[in-house]
């Protein structure tokens, strides 16, 4: 259990330290708090959110690319992304919802972010957690029946800090390389 | 003058009469109909110059990218003698797709279904078991390479068309080249285009997209009223309009659709650098003070090396800075507002690839200048990423708005619906105006959009031959 769970580790390039096993204490308080965090992007609590956010926050998408051939599983391009940014850019979005013309959502999209198979390591700092979850996230706009989708993996870098907890980092492992809605003014 | 049109659709409807030259309105028609898309894929996308990729996205031989000409899709290559080719990525034998990725490297593209093999110039190399002469005995091998269209390089942009026989790329351009060459021919080591393009789809008839690209200013008033709301550019009812960017400046216009605006330099000082009376600054003082968009300073000394005198004024009087090409490309060579209060420079170029009447998908490639220090360049990938794009806090207003536009459009009534273009300055060159095409100064108006129509509707409405 333990060797295939590095080997799974290792893969993502994260820490290779020790797999936090489902169900103890350490994996539930982490998984209430990703459950939390998606509730108050769901219910637009954008200032509550960036509670949860640490000032040295790196907050990242890196593009993807279809790749054919000997190099077809280097398909993230980490050069570019859809996101870039840090913890001022990320209020300064919050900030620019806020306004009165953030036309993109507003009126707001019905969102729900599910969030799934996650998976924790501890790290060489015992208050930081690397936590992957997938993500499903749903976008209903208008009247539109047909909902807008989003799936992506999520690597996220989370610490302990009293209370609760803050993220860190968050990379966002988008799965299309062309994305089927017409911008990211939600947070992933 | 116009060419007389034969071009008439199903229900009798002259394609000419979607616009009204008197009242300067095109129909909302224009946004839903199956037939004029059609016929815009012929008459513009397989005849204009269409920007497909830049240099830097394939530095080395063999190495390529997956694009699309109109409905079109083809493989932009660089051979082992370092010219671009540009071909149709469909095998000649039965139609599969030839390049399966995005991009890659390949010396021999060969076709999964049969093994045709071809050069990354699309020659036909052969097909598998050379004694048997799988190819047939028909055609010679040398006519059954892979499709080529006609390719242009500029200032590292690559642009391709399938009109192989048509105007040539100086041609499209005309005037508007020396006012293009201030933005991608300006230094020593020249634009670098950062990763590959984002791109997303967006429900929306591209030609939303693109006339808003044909300069639309006065849409910043609204549009983008959040960015003023925020204090950017200036925060309280009073001065909001004051204060938006750059609404006074001069538009550039063109008989082929592209447009550029330039603005002038006591708008961004008094933005960005808190002076408004320039007077006593000269050329040189003024681009050391506020380089323009995208250049450190350490480049500057270089920009005049690549322009001739009246170029290199006008950089530091009234630098173009938006503005777009025809048919679908937006320019964007902007001095970004930043979170830190500072400004940053964002270099950015999007085309907008139809996908059908009522679907568009929207292609954002960020540039830095290549000799820019690194951390000029980590900046202005992160002020690009922030403002334009998928999630840029400029253009995801736009793009949630284009969808309305072309929804309006599949209704009967509202397709009776106009694009109304009534506010014009009309051309008033000022005397002293160092360049060509038209132009257009004071509080930006329709002048160049409705530009952009007249070549749509040039294009469209010419005897096909
Ligand atoms: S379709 Fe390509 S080899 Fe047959
Ligand atoms: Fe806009």
């Amino acid at each position: 259990m333990t060797s295939s769970a590095s080997a799974v580790s290792s893969e993502f390039g994260i820490s290779t330290a020790a797999r936090i096993s489902l169900g103890t204490a350490v994996y539930n308080e982490l998984l209430e708090f990703l459950h939390d965090e998606a509730a108050l992007l769901d219910h637009q609590r954008f200032e509550d959110w960036t509670e949860l956010l640490a000032e040295d926050l790196a907050y990242t998408a890196p593009l993807r690319q279809t790749r054919a051939g000997p190099g077809r599983y280097s398909n993230i391009i980490q050069a570019i992304g859809h996101f870039d940014d840090d913890y001022l850019s990320i209020m300064s979005r919050v900030g620019r919802l806020g306004t009165k013309s953030a036309w993109a959502e507003d009126p707001p999209s019905r969102t729900r972010r599910l969030v799934t198979n996650v998976r924790i390591w501890a790290t060489a700092n015992p208050d930081e957690y690397e936590v992957v979850s997938y993500l499903l996230l749903s976008r209903s706009r208008y009247e539109e029946s047909d909902l807008q989708i989003l799936t992506a993996e999520r690597r996220d870098l989370i610490r302990r800090v009293k209370p609760g907890f803050k993220i860190a980092r968050r990379e966002i492992i988008v799965d299309q390389s062309v994305l089927g809605m017409q911008n990211l003014a939600v947070f992933l | 003058m116009l060419t007389e049109s034969k071009s008439v659709l199903a229900d009798g409807t002259r394609v000419e009469d979607l616009i009204n030259r008197e009242t300067r309105e095109v129909s909302m028609r224009v946004l839903h109909d199956r037939e004029l898309y059609e016929l815009e894929l012929e008459r513009l996308f397989a005849k204009t110059w269409l920007l497909l990729a830049h240099d830097s996205e394939i530095p080395k031989s063999g190495d390529f990218v997956v694009r699309a000409m109109g409905e079109d899709q083809v493989i932009v290559s660089r051979d082992r003698t370092n010219e671009v080719h540009v071909m149709l990525n469909v095998c000649p034998h039965r139609g599969m797709r030839i390049c399966m990725g995005e991009a890659g490297n390949a010396q021999v593209h060969r076709c999964i279904y049969h093994g045709w093999a071809f050069k990354p110039n699309g020659d036909f190399i052969g097909a598998p078991i050379e004694r048997e002469q799988m190819h047939g005995d028909v055609f010679a091998k040398s006519e059954l390479g892979l499709r080529k269209a006609r390719v242009a390089v500029y200032g590292g942009l690559i642009f391709a068309t399938w009109n192989i026989e048509g105007p040539s790329f100086d041609d499209f351009l005309g005037e508007m080249k020396w006012y293009l060459d201030m933005l991608f021919c300006r230094t020593d080591g020249g634009l670098e285009c950062v990763g590959p393009p984002q791109r997303f789809i967006v429900p929306a008839n591209w030609k939303a997209a693109a006339e808003q690209s044909a300069s639309d200013g006065f849409h910043t008033l609204t549009a983008h009223r959040s960015l003023m709301e925020t204090g950017q550019f200036g925060n309280d009812e009073e001065s909001i309009y004051a204060n938006a960017p750059a609404m006074y400046g001069i538009d550039i216009g063109s008989p082929h659709g592209h447009s550029l605006r330039c603005i002038p330099a006591e708008t961004t000082f008094s933005m960005f650098m808190g002076m408004s009376d320039l007077k006593n600054l000269g050329t040189e003082e003024r681009l050391q003070l506020l380089p323009p968009p995208g250049i450190p300073k350490e480049l500057v000394p270089q920009l005049k090396t690549h322009m001739d005198a009246k170029q290199y004024e006008l950089l530091a009087k009234a630098p173009p800075q938006v503005g777009g090409m025809f048919p679908n490309v937006l320019i964007a060579f902007i001095y970004a507002p930043r979170e830190d209060g500072k400004y940053g420079g964002a270099l950015t170029l999007h085309t907008y690839v139809p996908k059908g009447p009522d679907h568009v998908e929207f292609l954002n490639w960020i540039f830095v200048e290549k000799d820019a220090p690194e951390q000029m360049k980590r900046d202005m990938v992160a002020n690009a990423v922030r403002t334009t794009g998928t999630s840029g806090t400029i253009e995801q207003d736009d793009s949630d708005m284009w969808p309305h536009q072309s929804r309006a459009a599949r209704g009967v009534i509202g397709r009776q619906g106009t694009f109304k273009y009534g506010a014009m300055l009309g051309q008033n060159k000022p005397a002293d105006w160092p360049g060509g095409a038209y132009v257009y100064e004071g509080f930006t108006k329709d002048d160049t959009q409705w530009d952009w129509w007249q070549y749509y509707f040039q294009l469209m409405t010419a005897n096909n031959k």
